[in-house]
């Protein structure tokens, strides 16, 4: 038979939901902000229900649509009105939004049987009346628990607290609203609530007020020179000193936390430009706080007086509630009542923990699908934009045969709610949109009784990545740069398809030092055609040398440069080249009529090609591949021969010719052979990531495991780049890990010392020392002394007249930035 | 690293109008590279209230005036996207009025 499983706590300041599944309890976070919890509030406004934070927002500026604690109206006859619709509610109707909100944070299945909280202190009546709000809720089998005793049951599972005789234990609630303890009996067959005592108009927020106006406010009329500051604040009368509490509250509240964990917290309060910094001791703020916590002691003592039950009687006081993070709490009452005091799982979940643990223990009674299933809504249409430029996008939705009920839509990355809106076959609803990326919207329609017959979680409409008016870009737009092995690739700025005008700045870093004197360039070449390709083969359209002589200063390998794209609609390329370090700004239009062409940069790029055409294996290659080939290497080689040529001819345009060939020639470059390459590279980069993956298999190891994954994580995209520097430089970085791994073992040392000892000695700058460091190396493999022998290697490696070069180092670069 | 992100937010809300114009550069850069790790920050300011937007917490001190406007931010909104999913992970706390 199937466990309930579902445990709720359904609380007067806050509320949560968690499950037990395979032997733990996973509390399900509110898909709209992200939280364990839910603030048990309702608002109504501007025709929306507002549930949980929003809905608390409004307690100070709207009360009267606002409700709260209505908990404690749970089994009266209490109706609560509702101005704007003319409705009443009652503390069910209201539990029961709060429990159908709950149950919205599960994305998969919903619930029909859940185990609900009650306080100690519930009667029939009200424990009837929690029941009625969960079947309102659609949860057709409920189970109800006692808040201290789902307490006892989270802290005894969470530890696995044996107990074999009869215990007391202490549950001390202290939350944000209100104050509980109990008193219950716990052995390994029962757990029991004896008695309870309670103030509900105690809390934390009473702690955050008494901060305000005991610590803060004398603090601040000092500084401001005002008098009443606290009384000014509160009266409502002064606006600016209305808005000064609300961030005092939030800056009180901080402190309060930080005073968990450290001695003192500074309170930092910007008034009319001015920063004024308060600092708060956590001794200053324990004197605070203890008549409030005396309080709570006397209540407790009245307890354990009430029930003849002594101090030493007490195993242990279990802590629930946000309020019991504070220090001093735990210390007084391990003091005051001189027993543990335990504190080992989250207070503020800790009800919902225990919901859930006994809910993973009782069997479902009723497991008959219930025979009415609300009939799903079919036929609803959707109209909206899928491309966006505006902060807001309409959605309007129809739906058929004359419904009437409620929708609600919520953005997936929880930072948007519209609220549950009541309407009549058709409804409409501008969403907010987060700039430059795609918004994905949930939107959900219920029926009259609140229950989901309509859900679609795919409604994507992406902001500012296309616009809706203007040209499309009919080629890549990418800026050359160097990759870390010496060649070049192209680095796409603007992609084919996105909509003039664009802007976009790069980082980027130098990669070779130009000093002042040397007469090098720094090289930045913008180019129109496919980000895949060889930069050679796409048409130049921004060219720009800055030479060395140019420059303020020297610049250094590694500087960070800005470059900041502009093309407008007329096709008007603006560059803005700013590099910090030497404060060198420069800013260049590029227009369209006047192509780009450097003759060196032609020739450069022809005589690599060469040699690399002229370095080919024939056997890579279709026998039908060959002829193109050798025709491809005599075009270069024509190419670089009528280059000579056209040396200091500035008037006809010749070189645009060349210019126009030498692409032609490299796009033939590109399908014959960078294909090919980009293939092999793939390969070689699969084989050294199987590699490093069996390796680990075989010997675990976290941090180069973390390493691993981080270089394979973005695998897809790096692998369909047909960048063949991109994926070489990944295969790198493999093969980095690689070696990090292979010196790991010990053994490794003695084939790299095999290496030195190899090497001719006229390579080291004293023959001698060599001669009796091999020796001594060879005795310390004997003895499997690795940690001599490293040092032995290390010293032979200094002997050495020229070092090995580093195979991992990067090269230079031939533009300057990559 | 939302505190620190707040924290840089915060040095950056303290840098007196006339003097940010220096510092501009340097703040662009710091939430481009934020955005690269994933991390984008959204600052509210004088953005009119809305109850639809739970990324902000919000203080409401008045409500007399129908346009409340964000006049104060204390904390950014601080969104992380991973393998393609955007997650609230801090909302703004703001005043209004």
């Amino acid at each position: 038979m199937e466990n309930i499983n579902f445990g709720i706590d359904l609380g007067t300041t806050n509320s949560g939901i968690g499950k037990f599944q395979e032997g733990k309890v996973t509390i399900f976070k509110n898909p709209v902000g992200f939280k364990d919890t839910l603030p048990s509030v309702i608002a109504y406004r501007n025709n929306r229900i507002l549930v949980g934070d929003k809905a608390r927002e409004m307690t100070t500026v709207n009360p009267d649509h606002v409700f709260s604690s209505f908990k404690r109206k749970m089994g009266s006859a209490h109706l609560y009105h509702i101005p704007d619709i003319s409705e009443t509610k009652t503390a069910i109707d209201f539990s029961a939004l709060i429990l159908k909100e709950l149950l919205g944070f599960i994305a998969e299945e919903k619930p029909s049987a859940a185990v609900i909280t009650i306080p100690a202190s519930f009667d029939t009546i009200q424990s009837n009346a929690t029941k009625l709000a969960g079947h309102a809720a659609g949860i057709e089998e409920v189970l109800l628990l006692q808040e201290p005793i789902a307490a006892c049951l989270a802290y005894a599972n969470a530890q696995n607290i044996a107990i074999d005789e009869l215990k007391n234990w202490l549950v001390y609630d202290f939350g944000g609203g209100t104050f509980d303890v109990a008193l219950v009996s716990i052995d390994n067959r029962e757990l029991k609530v004896i008695d309870h005592e309670g103030n509900n108009f105690l809390g934390g927020l009473d702690i955050d007020h008494l901060m305000l106006e005991k610590l803060l406010c004398p603090a601040l009329e000092k500084e401001l020179q005002e008098e009443n500051l606290w009384k000014q604040m509160v009266n409502g009368e002064n606006t600016t000193y209305n808005k000064l509490f609300f961030e005092l509250l939030y800056r009180a509240e901080e402190a309060k936390k930080e005073l968990s964990i450290k001695e003192e917290a500074f309170v930092e309060i910007e008034i009319d430009g001015r920063y004024i910094e308060l600092l708060i001791t956590r001794k200053e703020f324990n004197q605070l706080i203890h008549t409030k916590v005396d309080e709570t002691i006397k209540l407790t003592k009245h307890l354990l007086e009430k029930n003849n039950i002594r101090n030493s009687q007490v195993d242990r006081i279990i802590l629930v509630g946000g309020t019991t993070y504070i220090p001093y709490i735990r210390t007084a009452l391990s003091q005051v009542f001189e027993t543990h005091v335990d504190a080992t799982i989250d207070p503020t979940t800790a009800i919902i923990l225990g919901a859930s643990y006994y809910a993973g223990t009782k069997n479902k009674q009723n497991t008959v699908v219930k025979d009415t299933l609300p009939a799903a809504l079919k036929n609803v249409k959707l109209a909206y934009e899928v491309n966006s430029k505006d902060n807001e996008e309409l959605l309007t939705g129809f739906v058929d045969h004359e419904f009437s009920g409620y929708y609600r839509i919520i953005r997936t990355d929880g930072g948007f709610d519209s609220g549950i809106i009541a309407f009549h076959s058709k409804f409409s609803e501008f969403l907010k949109l987060v700039p430059k990326t795609t918004n994905i919207f949930n939107l959900k329609i219920l029926d009259k009784y609140h229950t989901v017959v309509y859900e679609n979680a795919h409604i994507g409409i992406n902001h500012g990545i296309y616009n809706i008016s203007g040209q499309p870009l009919p080629n890549d737009i990418c800026l050359e740069v160097d990759d870390t092995l010496g060649t070049t690739y192209l680095e796409q700025v603007f992609r084919k398809g996105d909509i003039l005008p664009l802007n976009k700045k790069l980082y980027k870093t130098i990669s070779k030092t130009v000093l002042k004197e040397s007469g090098e360039k720094l090289i930045i070449n913008i180019v129109e055609g496919k980000a895949e390709t060889s930069p050679a083969s796409n048409l130049c359209i921004g060219y720009l040398e800055i030479d060395s002589a140019d420059l303020p200063s020297n610049l250094l390998k590694g500087t960070d440069i800005e470059i900041d794209f502009d093309i407008s609609e007329s096709r008007d390329l603006t560059v803005n080249i700013y590099i910090g370090a030497i404060t060198l700004e420069i800013n260049q239009v590029f227009n369209a009529t006047a192509k780009q062409v450097s003759a060196v940069k032609i020739k450069q790029e022809l005589e690599k090609v060469l040699t690399e055409i002229e370095n080919i294996d024939n056997y890579d290659f279709e026998t039908g591949d060959l002829p193109r080939l050798e025709l491809l290497r005599i075009e270069v080689i024509e190419l670089l021969k009528v280059l000579i040529d056209v040396e200091g001819d500035l008037l006809t345009d010749k070189i645009y010719n060349i210019d126009e060939r030498k692409r032609k020639a490299f796009q033939t470059y590109d399908h014959l052979v960078r294909r090919k390459n980009v293939v092999s590279e793939i390969e070689a980069y699969q084989a050294h990531k199987d590699e490093i993956r069996a390796e680990l298999l075989l010997k675990p190891n976290p941090k180069i495991e973390h390493a691993f994954n981080n270089i394979t994580r973005n695998e897809i995209k790096f692998l369909n780049s047909n960048q063949t520097s991109i994926i070489k430089s990944k295969t790198r970085e493999l093969q980095k890990i690689a070696n990090e791994i292979y010196y790991q073992n010990d053994d490794s040392y003695i084939e790299l010392f095999y290496y030195y000892a190899s090497m001719p000695l006229s390579d080291y700058t004293d023959e001698g020392q060599v001669k009796r460091l091999i020796n001594s190396g060879k005795k310390a493999i004997d003895k499997n002394n690795f940690a001599e022998l490293k040092a032995i290697i290390t010293s032979l490696y200094h002997l050495l007249k020229m070092k090995p070069k580093n195979f991992f180092e990067d090269k230079n670069g031939t533009l300057g930035l990559k | 690293m939302k505190d620190i992100i707040t924290q840089i937010f915060e040095i950056e809300n303290k840098i007196r109008p006339d003097e940010f114009l220096s510092f501009k550069r340097n703040f662009q850069r710091i939430y481009h590279e934020l955005e690269q790790e994933g991390y984008t920050v959204i600052n509210p300011i004088g953005q009119l209230y809305d109850e639809r937007d739970v990324a902000i917490e919000a203080n409401l001190s008045n409500e007399h005036n129908k346009a409340l406007t964000i006049t104060k931010v204390l904390k950014p909104i601080i969104y992380r996207s991973e393998a393609g999913n955007r997650t609230l992970i801090q909302k703004a706390v703001v005043i209004v009025g």
